[in-house]
């Protein structure tokens, strides 16, 4: 029966609270029996106060059952006063006013202990639940006592695992951990101390460290993570140091300007304009722009205040501190600095690419010049040359020239012609290579061009020439210069043929067409694909060998025709077979003809 | 009596070549390879045309023109300027000077006889 009981009590008690029952039970039990005893035998020395012992022990554990331990109490040490007292008044009031006075000590004592127990418990609820991560450690060797489950949960360790470490065997590194104790023996009170402790894996975990000490022997510690903002700051600064390392090392001149004026400057416009950061800020970039320029470019800075991303570039010419003119490539973007509209402006130093142009136009007139100085020097020995044979031929019997001299004489005639033509096409290019030549437009039919470029040519006579061009067909282009492009086209497809020779001049574009095709066609040699381009060159020496053995006598005449269709924005292509013929066609484009 | 045609040149070769040239074309050539001296000769010999030479020293072939046209108030003697110097054409067109031709060097016998007629008549 009693096993049963304790069975049941042990089922539903812990097993604490189970010993201590035991505990009071007896002790209760022992008090009555010696107070029992003592009464019997009247020994007046063991007194009540020995009923104290269980109460006192019960009410510090069960402040509630402890009042109920003294009542029992009460109660079994009044049976046993009255039993043995009776009929003693004195002795009965002495009893009963004892057994009063068990439960009000038992009600002091409980009331305190609950007091004292709301208050732990508050604090041990602030402590588990702070959203800091809260540690006690010694503060002789800084053993960690107690942590909350916010500090375990920071450095990822059980309580089992941190209780009995060390608080600075935390720290991430032994520089750190320096840091730390040096910071501890200083001063026992601090807030705001920044470290980083190491997890239980060993990854880093920033902490704000605030201490205190709570006792003689105990530190309390609170620790706030802020390992993400030291994250954030450390990429914020990585960010920074980037693009301040762009911006320093950047050989593009960089500058925010905000309100009109220079408000950030790189080492790289400094070198540019020869003015230190201190002397561009504040300044208006205008100050720096050379007069001739300065009203395009302040029409360019205009639109800055207008919130379009990019506002173009510009090339603009700037003075120096020394005085120097420098060229530079100017482009505009909106951006925010500081929070407010400004824009930023990137400077690319271009004056190297003026100088290397400007030099590249001296070069081009100095050569112009050279090509007309050697023209001239060329032609004019010519003249006794061309004057003498002329005279020789024009009477053969008075000068006692026999048939055959003539002939020889004939042949020099025909390379004197051609020298004079080489000369008149080398400077036909020069000049359209200068660009200086004008286009003078109008409006002609094809098909009667065609027609007098070969009565004028005497190409009728070399091959069989077929026309394929509708009469409607005109043109609206510089007759002259179409007129020497076709005649161009007609001499080389003779000179690239053998008899029977067939050519034919046809055009091909559909109504809707945006360009006019006018094509020659012939059965010649025909042109390898590998020198499809160069065949349009002028004095191409690198593919000269690869030319000369089958087109020796190419001459300039083609490198012309192509520039003089260009210049009216169009092109000459040409597509061949080898020994089947090749076909040149001028495309020509109709809107440009339109438009002017 | 053929026409007399002035022959201003500098270049000895030319000059001689030319001399027997015009005279196969049947003209009577005078012959002045010093430009002044045919500043100097023009008013006494009074030449049906002139062939003139541009790259000359110390006067240039355009200086001549000038001064004949102007100072020499011959406004009437065709000129035809016989040059190995390119774009002479563009530079003629904007001087509006109806008796002034171009030959271009090296030019052909019947270059130059086209050339003179054309101002002078067959």
């Amino acid at each position: 029966m009693a096993d049963n009981v304790i069975r049941v009590l042990q089922h539903t008690m812990p097993k604490t609270d189970f010993v201590r029952l035991c505990v009071i039970t007896s002790l209760a039990v022992c008090c009555t029996l010696i107070t029992a005893l003592s009464f019997s035998r009247s020994i007046d020395f063991i007194s009540y106060q020995l009923f104290f012992i269980p109460i006192i022990y019960a009410a510090y554990f069960y402040p509630k059952r402890g009042l109920l331990v003294a009542f029992i109490c009460g109660v079994a040490y009044q049976a046993v006063g009255y039993y043995y007292r009776y009929p003693d008044y004195g002795a009965l009031i002495a009893v009963t006013s004892e057994a009063i006075l068990f439960i009000v000590i038992a009600s002091l004592i409980a009331y305190f202990i609950e007091k004292i127990r709301f208050g732990e418990t508050r604090y041990r609820s602030v402590f588990e639940h702070s959203q800091l991560g809260i540690a006690l450690f010694s503060s002789a060797d800084f053993t960690i006592r107690q942590t909350n489950s916010r500090f375990l949960a920071m450095l990822d360790y059980t309580t089992e695992e941190i209780i009995g470490m060390t608080f600075s065997s935390l720290c991430l590194t032994p520089m750190e951990k320096e840091r730390f104790l040096e910071k501890i023996s200083k001063t026992k009170a601090t807030e705001n101390f920044e470290i980083r402790l190491g997890t239980k894996s060993g990854a880093g975990c920033w902490v704000n460290l605030s201490w205190n000490t709570i006792d003689e022997t105990t530190i309390s510690c609170t620790a706030v993570n802020i390992n993400d903002r030291k994250i954030a700051e450390k990429l914020n600064n990585d960010n920074m140091m980037k693009y301040s390392q762009l911006t320093e090392n950047s050989p593009t001149g960089i500058l925010i300007i905000q309100d009109g004026a220079i408000q950030f400057s790189n080492p790289s416009f400094s070198v540019f304009s020869g003015y230190s950061n201190n002397e561009l800020a504040g300044k208006t970039l205008d100050e720096f722009v050379d007069s001739c320029d300065r009203n395009e470019f302040i029409e360019f800075a205009k639109h800055w205040s207008e919130n379009k991303h990019i506002h173009g570039d510009i090339e603009i010419r700037f003075v120096t501190k020394t005085g120097r003119m420098r060229f530079g490539a100017l482009t505009a973007n909106s951006i925010f600095h500081l929070e407010k509209p400004a824009t930023l402006v990137n400077i690319v130093d271009i004056s190297e690419k003026q100088r290397l142009s400007d030099k590249i136009r001296e070069d081009n007139v100095r050569r112009r010049g050279i090509i007309i100085t050697v023209a001239h020097e060329l032609r004019t020995p010519l003249q006794p040359i061309l004057g003498y044979l002329n005279l020789l031929i024009s009477d053969p019997q008075g000068f006692g020239i026999v048939e055959e001299t003539k002939k020889i004489l004939e042949r020099c005639l025909t390379s004197v012609d051609r020298e004079r033509q080489i000369i008149n096409q080398m400077l036909d290019l020069s000049v359209l290579e200068s660009g200086k030549l004008q286009l003078s437009y109008s409006t002609f039919p094809l098909e009667s061009l065609v027609k007098s470029v070969l009565d004028t040519s005497g190409y009728l006579s070399k091959a069989e020439v077929t026309i394929d061009i509708p009469e409607s067909v005109t043109l609206t282009a510089d007759k002259d210069r179409i007129y020497s492009v076709i005649d161009s086209l007609l001499l080389n497809a003779v000179n690239y043929s053998k008899p029977p020779r067939k050519i034919k001049i046809f055009y091909c574009s559909e109504t809707d067409d945006t360009q006019d095709h006018i094509s020659v066609q012939d059965n010649g040699i025909g042109i390898e694909k590998s020198v499809f381009l160069s065949i349009f060159e002028p004095f191409q020496l690198a593919d000269a060998a690869k030319l000369s053995r089958r087109y020796d006598r190419i001459g300039l005449s083609l490198s012309i025709a192509k520039k003089v269709v260009q210049m009216h924005s169009g092109d000459i292509t040409v597509t061949s077979t080898v020994n089947i013929g090749s076909t040149f066609t001028i495309h020509l484009p109709r809107e440009m003809q339109n438009a002017s | 009596m053929p026409h007399k045609i002035m022959l201003v040149e500098d270049d000895l070769p030319i000059l001689e070549m030319m001399e027997i040239l015009l005279r196969r074309i049947g003209y009577e050539p005078i012959l002045v390879p010093d430009v002044l001296d045919a500043l100097r000769q023009i008013k006494a010999e009074q030449p049906s045309l002139i062939l003139l030479d541009i790259m000359m020293t110390p006067m240039n072939g355009w200086e001549f023109l000038e001064k004949l046209r102007g100072e020499y108030g011959m406004r009437d003697i065709p000129v035809l300027l016989f040059t190995a110097s390119p774009s002479v054409e563009e530079k003629i067109a904007g001087l509006n000077d109806p008796k002034l031709g171009v030959l271009q060097k090296p030019v052909s016998i019947i270059e130059l006889k086209a050339g003179i007629e054309k101002f002078l008549g067959k």
